[in-house]
């Protein structure tokens, strides 16, 4: 069951292409992780599939609507900006959005009572939002989001400006969603966040797709060749050492790639120093990104 | 309507009549004017009663003792509010006193406040009427009463001894050269039974207040509306709160329910304003000067107004991503709304001339001027109401459409904001 189907989209803004061909599924009741480096295309990508901007291009279909904003009330969208009326009060605004999307007027207040406890804005329900913490209008938005129980939610950067401690709320409340059947799609330039929760993944840079699949998949297909060391000579000890490459000093312990077998790899250590730490691991997201992107994308992929 | 357009509406609507800038609008305003009507008769109440001392050089020697005299009377009664024990002052004594005919120094003690004035009578006044004038001499010429009176009670006894000296009786002459008023008069009407009904005789006052107060109104409701529209749609769009919305409604259900939200906050003005205007009337018995038809006209121009300049501020709000930019783009629009202001003296006093039958027939100005000319009786030819209404409908349609279409691209571009031309280009773009 598909949720989402892109097909060959491609959107331009003046000479500057912004999407490039870009097809992909996403699964129903699935989350999926758009990621990239900022300006890679993520947000114009979810923008046509909100029918927000047309495609110039190629069709979207969007819980099995083609027509142009059909589907729109089933949907959810969390932008990267917060968009919330500074002078409403909390239980306002967030009726007044579940109400955009076709929620009669009673049902949106009592359900926004709901949300407001689950999230521990319930205190503030009266209060302006002008008031609230970042953190707080954060979770607010999403509250805003998820309200009228769309079937598909679209967040852009949820968790851009949170504290660790309403990450980890927000962060439960997505997987909440999941574990309820709600497709749930979200941006981030986060990418150990997006392996983390993500049961596939789409990789867009400079427009383009350049990975796509389950997490089991990419990482299959990019094989298990990193290893994380620790070692009394650090950095140091790994130099003029034959097949290492794309050293990364991570501080106390470093991260590579080594080409060959890695028991020479540690025999060659051993030989330099005391060796503390030495782990055959697989590629993190974002090592399997600058492998791809190359070292151009680092500075944009945090 | 679509429910999703009352939405934004309602939202619109309550948003803004919730703020305190709309509650202290609204009660404000008619302070502002009633305030001013409170001030002035205070201040009418409250006059300087410090004494006016004023030198006479009475080169006739025949004038000075009369002067006196008047001033005296004046000083005794007609400057106190109640005779007896109980009375009080209500305006300042005016002292006259002789003085020789020594300009320099009487120039000085004018410097040095011991003068307010002083007045040099010519010797020949009497006698070469046109050829001769009284001078007034002060620091303080912005103090009309006084040189009025003296003025008024000159003439009154140069006059008198001018009679004399022709040895005619002043009462008879000035009864001959009595004015005979003339009257103005609308047309007499033939009622259905062959009857006729006399003219009414036209009031000069309503003729110019009715017309003039309602345009000042209609403009001011268009005033108040247009720019907080504006303000409203770029404040969503650089708050993002414009692309929330967007992913739930379309951008012309947005423009529109917006739009609509603020005509309703407009017509609460309307109502609340146009409501005091009727109970006053009633209440000082002038409402028969104000046609009920004129009200019903007032409520079609300004809905029609709204939607005009309505759209085109939203439109340019949607545009502009800074208020900067916005406040620049709005100067093209606000020259529009200002039309009626450049042209309402020449309108209201020959409202069936060319240019003010052209005028109304303008589409943006249509709503102020053709309200104007149907304020003043007789009012405008059936075929220019017509036109009037048509013109203005579909004006207001070729708005609204031109304006949601820049909306629709305006809302979600951000930047620097477009040329006039490329919004042209966005009304037309796919």
């Amino acid at each position: 069951m598909t949720a989402v189907r892109l097909e060959g989209i491609t959107k331009s803004f003046g000479s500057h292409r912004a999407v490039d061909a870009l097809s992909l599924r996403v699964a129903k009741g699935s989350i999926y992780g758009f990621i990239g480096p900022n300006g890679s295309g993520k947000t114009t990508t979810l923008r046509m599939i909100l029918n927000i901007i047309r495609p110039d291009s190629g069709s979207v279909e969007v819980l099995g609507e083609t027509r142009s904003r059909a589907a729109n009330d089933r949907v959810g969208y969390l932008p990267e900006e917060r968009g919330l009326y500074r002078k409403m009060t909390v239980r306002r605004v967030a009726s007044y959005y579940a109400g955009l999307k076709g929620m009669p007027r009673r049902e949106a207040r009592a359900e926004t009572d709901v949300w407001l406890k689950r999230l521990e804005l319930a205190d503030w329900a009266d209060r302006k939002v002008e008031t609230l913490s970042k953190g707080m209008q954060q979770k607010l938005q999403f509250i805003s989001t998820v309200l009228s129980g769309p079937e598909l939610v679209i967040l852009d950067e949820p968790f851009s400006g949170l504290d660790p401690v309403n990450l980890e709320v927000l962060r439960d409340a997505i997987l909440d969603l999941r574990s309820r059947g709600t497709t749930i799609i979200f941006s981030t330039h986060d990418m150990a966040k997006a392996e983390e929760m993500c049961d596939a993944l789409c990789m867009i840079f400079r427009g383009r797709k350049v990975l796509d699949g389950t997490l089991a998949e990419i990482h299959a297909r990019e094989g298990t060749d990193v290893i994380r060391v620790e070692t009394a000579g650090g950095v140091a000890a790994l130099q003029a050492i034959p097949g290492v490459s794309d050293v990364r000093d991570l501080g106390r312990a470093q991260e590579l790639r080594y080409a060959t077998d890695p028991q020479e790899l540690l025999r060659a250590l051993v030989d330099r120093g005391e060796v503390r730490r030495f782990e055959i691991a697989r590629p993190s997201l974002h090592d399997i990104f600058l492998r791809i992107a190359g070292p151009e994308a680092s500075e944009g992929a945090a | 309507m679509n429910s999703k357009v009352l939405r934004v509406a309602r939202n619109e609507y309550l948003n803004t009549v919730r703020t305190k800038a709309f509650i202290i609008s609204v009660i404000v305003m008619p302070l502002f004017m009633g305030g001013s009507v409170v001030v002035q008769a205070f201040l009418h109440d409250r006059k300087d009663l410090t004494d006016r001392r004023v030198a006479v050089v009475d080169r006739t020697g025949r004038l000075f003792e009369r002067l006196a005299t008047a001033a005296d009377g004046r000083n005794d009664k007609a400057i106190w509010s109640e005779e007896g024990a109980v009375r009080e002052q209500t305006d300042a004594r005016w002292l006259l006193e002789s003085a020789s005919d020594d300009e320099a120094a009487l120039s000085d003690r004018v410097r040095a406040d011991e003068l307010f004035a002083y007045v040099i009578i010519p010797p020949n006044v009497i006698e070469a009427p046109g050829k001769a004038a009284v001078a007034y001499h002060t620091n303080t010429p912005t103090y009309e009463g006084l040189p009025r009176w003296l003025g008024n009670l000159l003439n009154e006894e140069i006059r008198r001894e001018r009679f004399a000296a022709a040895n005619l009786d002043q009462d008879t002459v000035e009864r001959l050269v009595l004015r005979v008023p003339l009257r103005k008069f609308g047309l007499v009407e033939m009622t259905a039974e062959g009857v006729v009904k006399e003219a009414e005789e036209v009031n000069e006052i309503a003729n110019f207040a009715v017309p003039l107060g309602a345009m000042m109104l209609l403009f001011l409701l268009v005033m108040m509306a247009g720019p907080m529209l504006l303000n409203n749609v770029l404040e969503e769009k650089m708050q993002r709160i414009s692309e929330v919305l967007i992913s739930s409604v379309s951008p012309f259900e947005l423009f529109l329910g917006k739009l609509v939200g603020t005509v309703f906050v407009s017509w609460t003005l309307a109502v609340l304003y146009l409501g005091g205007v009727a109970f006053l009337a009633h209440r000082f018995e002038f409402a028969h000067l104000i046609p009920g038809s004129l009200y019903l006209w007032f409520a079609f121009f300004h809905l029609a107004a709204l939607f005009i300049f309505g759209s085109i501020f939203s439109g340019l709000g949607a545009a502009c991503s800074e208020l900067r930019d916005a406040q620049a783009m709005m100067m093209p629009a606000m020259v529009i709304v200002m039309i009626p202001m450049f042209t309402w003296v020449a309108v209201i006093q020959a409202p069936d001339s060319t240019f003010s039958t052209a005028l109304s027939l303008f589409p943006p100005a249509t709503p102020f001027i053709m309200l104007v000319r149907l304020a003043v009786p007789p009012g405008p030819a059936a075929w220019e109401i017509i036109a009037a209404v048509v013109l203005t409908i579909a004006f207001s349609v070729a708005c609204v459409w031109a304006a949601s279409r820049i909306f629709r691209v305006g809302v979600l571009s951000q930047g620097q904001a477009p040329s006039f031309r490329k919004l042209f280009g966005w009304i037309f773009a796919d």
